[in-house]
């Protein structure tokens, strides 16, 4: 049985990008790799190995005193309740680079602890890759809607334990293959859940007031790039 | 089932299962109305019944009120046709080791309770479907042949790759399912009837039992605002009945489907019947998702992983070091090993349980199939009920007991069996003799039903120094065996040359005698050049090797073609020798540089551990204080690390002939808790501390507690560092932090991890904290200088 309200998208191949896995291996931008930095030899041995799948839904999103009622859930952060605002609806999601992944993690790991860093800054850069595409496929399926930055259990006071929920929501076991362990870590591990909210389109007065608000605090761009790293859609 | 609940008013997230209880009439109702459209077989709506799930009393309420309802509906239907009850079981809803929490006989043990309670309530088979997981179908159906005599139907879900989520092709499934005894295989779920079509005629290929299929409506798609499935019922049942002729047998539908498809499924198969089922001759073992078959093209076994004469793997076994084996065994699988042995006997362990943990790790870090090695039945037992797939069984013999002993786990099982021709009489000296034990094998073999192509015959290598016709004999009965009883063969080869020089030179002499003999498998040292030199050629020979692509790829990384070629590029800048190279390699994270000028200054008269106090040392610090200073990162500190790995090793390797080298500076015990499986970090303090000097002992990932406890208190290590990255499982660290401070207080507890600070370390009582791997050695540093 699949519930119909259910997506499920094959992600495709996603291509490596060397940058992004040395940033996920802790390697700032600016710093050069070492000479002898196993990536190529990772890139080989990783080739093929994550197959990026996602499903998704979409629930209407009702505000009742302190609590958020996400359709599957309901919970009283306050952050998630700010990335929120605004917004209508959300889009729950599942995204995993597969299982294979995670054995060529062992193995690397096996073979040196570099090797071992790089692999899992390769499975990371992948399901984070197959995150974005999902998310620009949802940003082609709803044109007239403006979609938020994702937002996953364990962000902010987002509590870890909604997990239980969204699995089952999304029936990530059947589906995906994820599936949670006691301590509400994701098997396969390189697998992300996320909300995303989903609010209409700006209207020209909002969009003014947002321009507004950005005259006023010109700072924040630079100053904290946590509260906007999304490119506006405009 | 499910589709037909949410049309009746099952809610999102509501459990399909809890409506035998709450509503058994519409339960009722939708087998009944599934019956009447054609069908012959309701599964039970008890796909997510799981003691992963409920308690097993409510299992038991829910089975028996979801067969009472397909009961119920059998009495009402008005057909004419045979009507038959599966108890349904879905996956339970945890991934198995080792890739997930679940161990295999918990899961084992889960099934069988609810599979109990099915075959009590009175159902007429055992449905295993939308399995997405090798091991966990494994689990499923060895629970069911282990709790009831009912047949076992077992279907499984494909991605669009045409793989399982774990990596599972159909042949490897096929293979898997039928050594266990599965009564019809078959897939269901996640892809509509012509994209499944494709696995289906593999399976068919494969299979020598029926054959089913079970797809979706085609993909829900999304118009208006409202979902539907994509394949409509003609469309549907046309994908499905143009596979009977191809020899498809059990048919249905799964999500999106209704008895309108069912309906036009049985209309369109109409009174076709599919040709029989054709027994297959291949040989074939496959691990969870490689298969190899057996006897047409020679196959390499990887000999490595035996104790026997090697002295470092039996130590690494002794101590239950097992990145040792699995080094042994991704060296072999890089080589060309298609198959590898396992044989961890060595006196003063416990075998059963040292192999079973043998083959659960390698399959988590290679996918080659293997070759269970042991004398002891009991080790075999458990080994063969861990191993996902369908093993290579080493051995049996003509002798009547050992038969008794191996063959009812074979039956069990599955496996391809090595047969060796020897009996209570011993080695028959002519091929005639070890002909007519391998003839005795087979006819005991089939009083079990064990297929001869099930049995592969090895006719003993024996020492040619010892005796001068040995191998000639061996060589005669291989031919002749594989000539009169159609089975292929296997030899050891490398005793051939016991007691002689250069022993790979007859070696392979012997090993291309035996392959132009129709040898099918070869355990062999995969690491030696010389033997895979041989049975790389013999394949180029033989026309096994298009444009000799393997053989030239071979031969690209022998030795001699290395040294012929141009040298490597100069590193930048100039190029320093001895000890002061040394240091900048090590700073500059060169490992092989690093390595050769460590054995370059041994060469020249330098004291090892002088190299490590003015060289290495200083080179790790300045790394050190970069990484503390924010100028270096993780890859830089890691790499330096490495390097200074590399140049340890070759003085280690020195210092071993000598005196006791290096003074160690005190045991550190280490291990990422309970709970937690992330253990990148902990493995980057591990090699840090090891380059400090420490002797650390790496308790791995998820350990329990009382497990760190242990640990301490038997090597009474001054210093514990334990390591978690999520919130939920800091519980588990303090718990750990308690226990040690309450049962060995001698011993100083650091912590670390992503969700980690110093207040949140102080607060669940550990005596340091550190924020990253440097801190984390200077910690220790400061813990084992006497600082109390």
């Amino acid at each position: 049985m699949l519930r119909e309200e259910l997506h499920q998208e094959e992600l495709g191949e996603i291509p490596f990008d060397e940058k992004e896995i040395l940033r996920y291996a802790m390697l700032p931008s600016f710093a050069p790799a070492p000479e002898e930095l196993p990536l190529q030899e990772c890139l080989r041995a990783a080739k093929g190995a994550a197959q990026c799948r996602a499903v998704w839904r979409r629930y209407p999103l009702r505000r009742d005193g302190k609590w958020l009622d996400l359709g599957f859930a309901r919970t009283d952060t306050l952050d998630l309740r700010q990335h929120l605002e605004g917004c209508g609806e959300i889009l729950l999601f599942a995204c995993t680079a597969g299982a294979e992944m995670d054995r060529r993690i062992a193995r690397a790991k096996l073979l040196s602890p570099a090797r071992g860093l790089l692999m899992h800054a390769i499975g990371a850069q992948q399901v984070e890759g197959g995150c974005d595409r999902l998310c620009s496929r949802l940003e082609e399926q709803f044109p007239d809607r403006r979609l938020t930055d994702r937002f996953s259990p364990g962000y902010g006071d987002l509590p870890l334990i909604l997990q239980r929920d969204v699995m089952e929501a999304l029936d990530c076991g059947r589906i995906l293959g994820i599936t949670l362990t006691d301590s509400l870590l994701m098997t396969p591990s390189k697998s992300v859940t996320a909300i995303i909210g989903m609010k209409e389109r700006e209207t020209e007065h909002e969009l003014q007031r947002t321009a507004d608000k950005r005259a006023v605090l010109p700072g924040r761009r630079n100053g904290n790039p946590a509260a906007g790293g999304r490119p506006e859609a405009g | 089932m499910g589709t037909l609940l949410q049309a009746e008013g099952l809610k999102p997230g509501e459990a399909p299962e809890t409506w035998n209880l709450t509503h058994p009439d519409k339960i009722t109702a939708i087998h009944r109305a599934y019956y009447e459209a054609g069908t012959n077989m309701v599964a039970a709506n008890t796909f997510g019944v799981h003691p992963q799930r409920y308690d097993l009393a409510v299992c038991e309420e829910m089975i028996r009120a979801a067969v009472a309802c397909a009961e119920q509906a059998r009495k009402e239907a008005k057909v004419n046709h045979e009507l038959f009850i599966g108890l349904d079981i879905g996956p339970c809803g945890k991934l198995l080791k080792p890739l997930g929490p679940l161990d295999f006989e918990e899961a084992v043990s889960g099934f069988a309770a609810v599979i109990r309670m099915g075959a009590a309530c009175g159902v007429d088979c055992i449905f295993l479907e939308t399995m997405n997981d090798g091991a966990e179908t494994r689990a499923a159906l060895l629970a069911a042949k282990e709790s009831c005599d009912l047949p076992v139907l077992v279907s499984n879900a494909y991605g669009a790759d045409g793989k399982l989520m774990t990596g599972g092709t159909p042949e490897s499934v096929v293979a898997m399912l039928e050594g266990l005894g599965a009564d019809a295989v078959g897939v269901n779920c996640s892809l509509g009837p012509d994209a499944l079509a494709p696995i289906v005629e593999r399976y068919l290929a494969a299979a020598s039992v029926p054959v089913l299929m079970k797809p979706n409506a085609g993909l829900p798609q999304e118009k208006d605002g409202k979902t539907f499935y994509n394949v409509l019922p003609d469309a549907f049942s046309a994908q499905i009945a143009a596979l009977v002729p191809k020899g498809l047998r059990i048919m249905g539908g799964c999500c999106g489907t209704t008895p309108a498809y069912i309906a036009a499924l049985r209309e369109a198969v109409g009174n076709q019947v599919p040709p029989p089922i054709e027994k297959k001759r291949f040989t074939v073992i496959a691990s969870r998702g490689t298969v190899l078959e057996l006897g047409r093209d020679p196959v390499v076994i990887g000999e490595r992983i035996n104790p026997t004469g090697k002295k470092r793997l039996r130590k690494a076994l002794e101590e239950g070091d097992m990145a040792y084996v699995l080094n042994e065994a991704i060296a072999q699988e890089e080589r060309g090993a298609q198959v590898l042995d396992v044989n961890v006997g060595t006196p003063g362990v416990d075998e059963p349980a040292l192999l079973t943990q043998a083959v659960q790790e390698l399959q988590a870090v290679t996918d080659l199939p293997l070759q269970l090695d042991t004398a002891d039945p009991a080790a075999m037992e458990r080994a063969l009920r861990a191993y996902n797939g369908k093993a290579m069984i080493n051995s049996v013999n003509g002798k009547q007991e050992v038969m008794d002993a191996v063959f009812p786990l074979v039956k069990k099982y599955g496996g391809v069996l090595v047969a060796l021709t020897l009996d209570e009489a011993g080695i028959p000296a002519a091929a005639e003799g070890r002909l007519a034990i391998a003839e005795r094998i087979l006819k005991e073999a089939a009083k079990y039903g064990i297929e001869s192509r099930d049995i592969l015959f090895d006719t003993l290598t024996m020492t040619v120094s010892a005796e001068g016709s040995a191998a000639q004999v061996t060589l005669d009965a291989l031919r002749m065996i594989r000539e009169r009883t159609g089975c292929g063969t296997v030899l050891g080869v490398s005793n051939v040359s016991f007691g002689l020089p250069e022993r790979e030179v007859l070696g392979s002499a012997f090993l291309t005698m035996a392959l132009e003999r129709g040898l099918s498998a070869a355990i062999m040292n995969p690491l030696s050049d010389r033997m895979m030199g041989a049975m790389i050629s013999f394949r180029t020979l033989t026309g096994r090797d298009e444009n000799c692509g393997e053989y030239i790829r071979f031969a690209g990384e022998l030795p001699a073609m290395q040294a012929a070629a141009p040298a490597a590029q100069p590193g930048t800048g100039l190029k320093e020798t001895g000890a002061k190279g040394l240091r900048r390699a090590v700073v500059k994270g060169l490992c092989r540089e690093a390595g050769n000028l460590a054995r370059e200054a041994l060469a020249a008269g330098q004291d090892g551990l002088d190299l490590v106090k003015n060289e290495i040392i200083p080179a790790l610090d300045e790394v050190g204080q970069g990484f503390e200073a924010k100028r270096l990162f993780l890859p830089q500190l890691m790499m330096s690390a490495e390097a200074a790995e590399a140049a340890f090793r070759e003085i280690k390797a020195k210092v071993a002939g000598q005196a006791e080298g290096q003074q160690p500076k005190g045991r550190v015990v280490i291990a990422t808790v309970k709970g937690d499986i992330h253990d990148i970090g902990k493995n980057i303090v591990r090699l840090l501390l090891e380059n400090y000097g420490f002797e650390v002992t790496d308790l791995g990932k998820d350990v329990a507690p009382e497990a760190v406890l242990e640990a301490v208190e038997r090597l009474h290590a001054p210093v514990c560092g334990l390591s978690a990255l999520m919130t939920t499982t800091v519980p588990a660290m303090a718990e750990t932090v308690a226990l040690l401070h309450e049962k060995a207080p001698w011993c100083r507890v650091m912590v670390g991890g992503a969700v980690l600070t110093e207040e949140y370390a102080r607060e669940i009582g550990a005596d340091g904290y550190g924020r990253d791997a440097m801190a984390a050695v200077r910690l220790v540093e400061k813990f084992m200088g006497g600082e109390a």
